[in-house]
């Protein structure tokens, strides 16, 4: 059996989480989950959607800080020309996400809370009992690398990526109360648990606390609309010249590499980016290619900044 | 089951549906509405596109209860009588549709973006329309068709 429930406020959501201990789903947007649960790949039996708790879905912007609504649509982000003035790396980054349609429904919490995929997990019930079932499913063993111990799906978030390179934080709400932290803390680098916060937490606000000086963004996907990533980097340079360069895509969590622009070298920046990722053969790109092209966008991006 | 009333094309109307149900499967198999095509049912193609309170939204990912209280409309809610839509009218004129199949979802994805951006690009056109895959057209007939509507509705 399954059960819809729409709760209006943030208290009433915890109170249905601890009801239903562990046996539910949060809906933001849906967009995502909704395709788990066709897969199979989601089978709590209830959903609580969180799109009728009002407070969630807002923009402000007050001293160049940007705090926004965790419910807040995708699309509503690309059209706020304030947002495009102040965070123009994070625009880029929500119009790179699905289609346009989909970006009317889907949230920035969701997406910066989509789980990680893998080419041989992300397949409905058919297509896994043919190939085989995986470590993240119901197999022993990744089919991907032939281990037993780790899972190597990758974060997929592109507004990760943009929001990590804005040094963004998280406002989270449980029934303890709430707390704030830096975005990059909440991922794990394990590609089933890819984040730290327990069920029942709702990510209730994101704060961007600084207009960076310079940003770069770039996707790599099979198709310019729909796809998830392949490769996304984004980075920024703040007032006092701090790089922030956050790869995601290629590994089971954002990578982020922080430095000052001047002890930094191009040298540098592609050896971190190689030793931190974990890429591994799970998506559609061949492995090679991707490898290739994290050292295309890290040269690009870093050309970009002496323009 | 659960009993919720529905908005659709103007007509409210009680209806039994399941908790996980969406709404392209309640419109299509207890409301009759089968203009709304039922194909990837994974968020892909874009044929399921319905508008909720005039936002285009994808049928095969929308639940039915997140629809109660909202105004829905389908393809079939879309044309006036016998007069058809001016993006319907021009997707017939250009030859914009051979098996049709895709023709409900781009129609309700290129309506609400046309009313929004009446001065709409070529560009801005086709990359509105990104998510509605086809397979006969090659989609050069749907963009003109959708850039004729548009002229029309400007003059």
């Amino acid at each position: 059996m399954e059960y819809y429930h729409s709760p209006d406020s943030i208290k009433d959501a915890l109170s249905m989480a601890r009801e239903f201990d562990g046996n539910f789903i949060y809906f933001a947007g849906g967009t995502d989950v909704q395709i788990y649960r066709k897969q199979k790949l989601e089978k709590n039996e209830h959903i609580i959607d969180l799109k009728s708790i009002h407070d969630l879905n807002s923009i402000s912007i007050k001293d160049e800080v940007l705090s926004l609504g965790a419910m807040t649509p995708l699309d509503d982000i690309i059209k706020s020309k304030e947002i495009l003035k102040f965070f123009p790396v994070l625009v880029e980054a929500a119009k790179s996400v699905a289609t346009p349609v989909i970006r009317k429904t889907a949230t920035i919490g969701g997406n910066l809370l989509v789980r990680n995929r893998c080419t041989f997990y992300n397949q409905s019930q058919e297509w896994r009992n043919g190939v085989g079932s995986c470590l993240r499913d119901v197999g022993d063993i990744c089919q991907v690398t032939g281990g037993k111990n780790d899972c190597f799906s990758r974060n997929v978030s592109d507004t990760a990526a943009a929001l990590i390179a804005l040094n963004a934080e998280i406002t989270l709400i449980n029934s303890n109360g709430m707390t704030q932290k830096p975005i990059k803390d909440i991922y794990l680098p394990c590609g089933i648990k890819f984040h730290d916060l327990d069920n029942e937490i709702i990510l209730t606000q994101i704060r961007v606390p600084f207009s960076p000086k310079k940003w770069w963004y770039k996707k790599l996907r099979m198709r310019k609309t729909l796809d998830f990533t392949s490769l996304t980097i984004a980075a920024t340079i703040d007032n006092q010249d701090i790089a922030r360069i956050c790869l995601n895509g290629v590994s089971m969590t954002p990578i982020l590499i922080e430095e000052p622009i001047e002890t930094l070298t191009l040298e540098s920046l592609i050896k971190q980016a190689r030793k931190n990722c974990k890429t591994v053969d799970n998506d559609l790109m061949p492995l090679k290619y991707r490898r290739e092209m994290i050292n295309v966008y890290l040269e690009e991006f870093w050309n970009s900044i002496y323009i | 089951m659960e009993k919720v009333t529905l908005t659709v094309n103007g007509f409210t109307q009680s209806v039994l549906v399941e908790s996980h149900e969406t709404i392209l499967d309640t419109l299509r198999n207890r409301l009759n509405l089968t203009g709304t095509k039922k194909c990837c049912d994974e968020g892909t193609c874009g044929s399921c596109t319905i508008l909720m309170d005039g936002k285009p939204v994808l049928g095969c990912l929308t639940p039915t209860l997140r629809c109660v209280g909202k105004e829905i409309l389908t393809i079939e809610g879309i044309s006036s009588g016998e007069s058809l839509h001016l993006v319907q009218k021009h997707l017939v004129k250009s030859l914009g549709l051979q098996c049709g199949f895709c023709t409900p979802g781009v129609v309700m994805t290129a309506i609400p973006f046309l009313e929004e951006n009446p001065h709409a690009s070529r560009n801005e056109i086709k990359e509105s329309l990104s998510g509605n895959l086809c397979r006969c057209t090659g989609y050069k007939k749907i963009i003109d068709a959708v850039e004729n509507a548009a002229e029309e509705m400007r003059s």
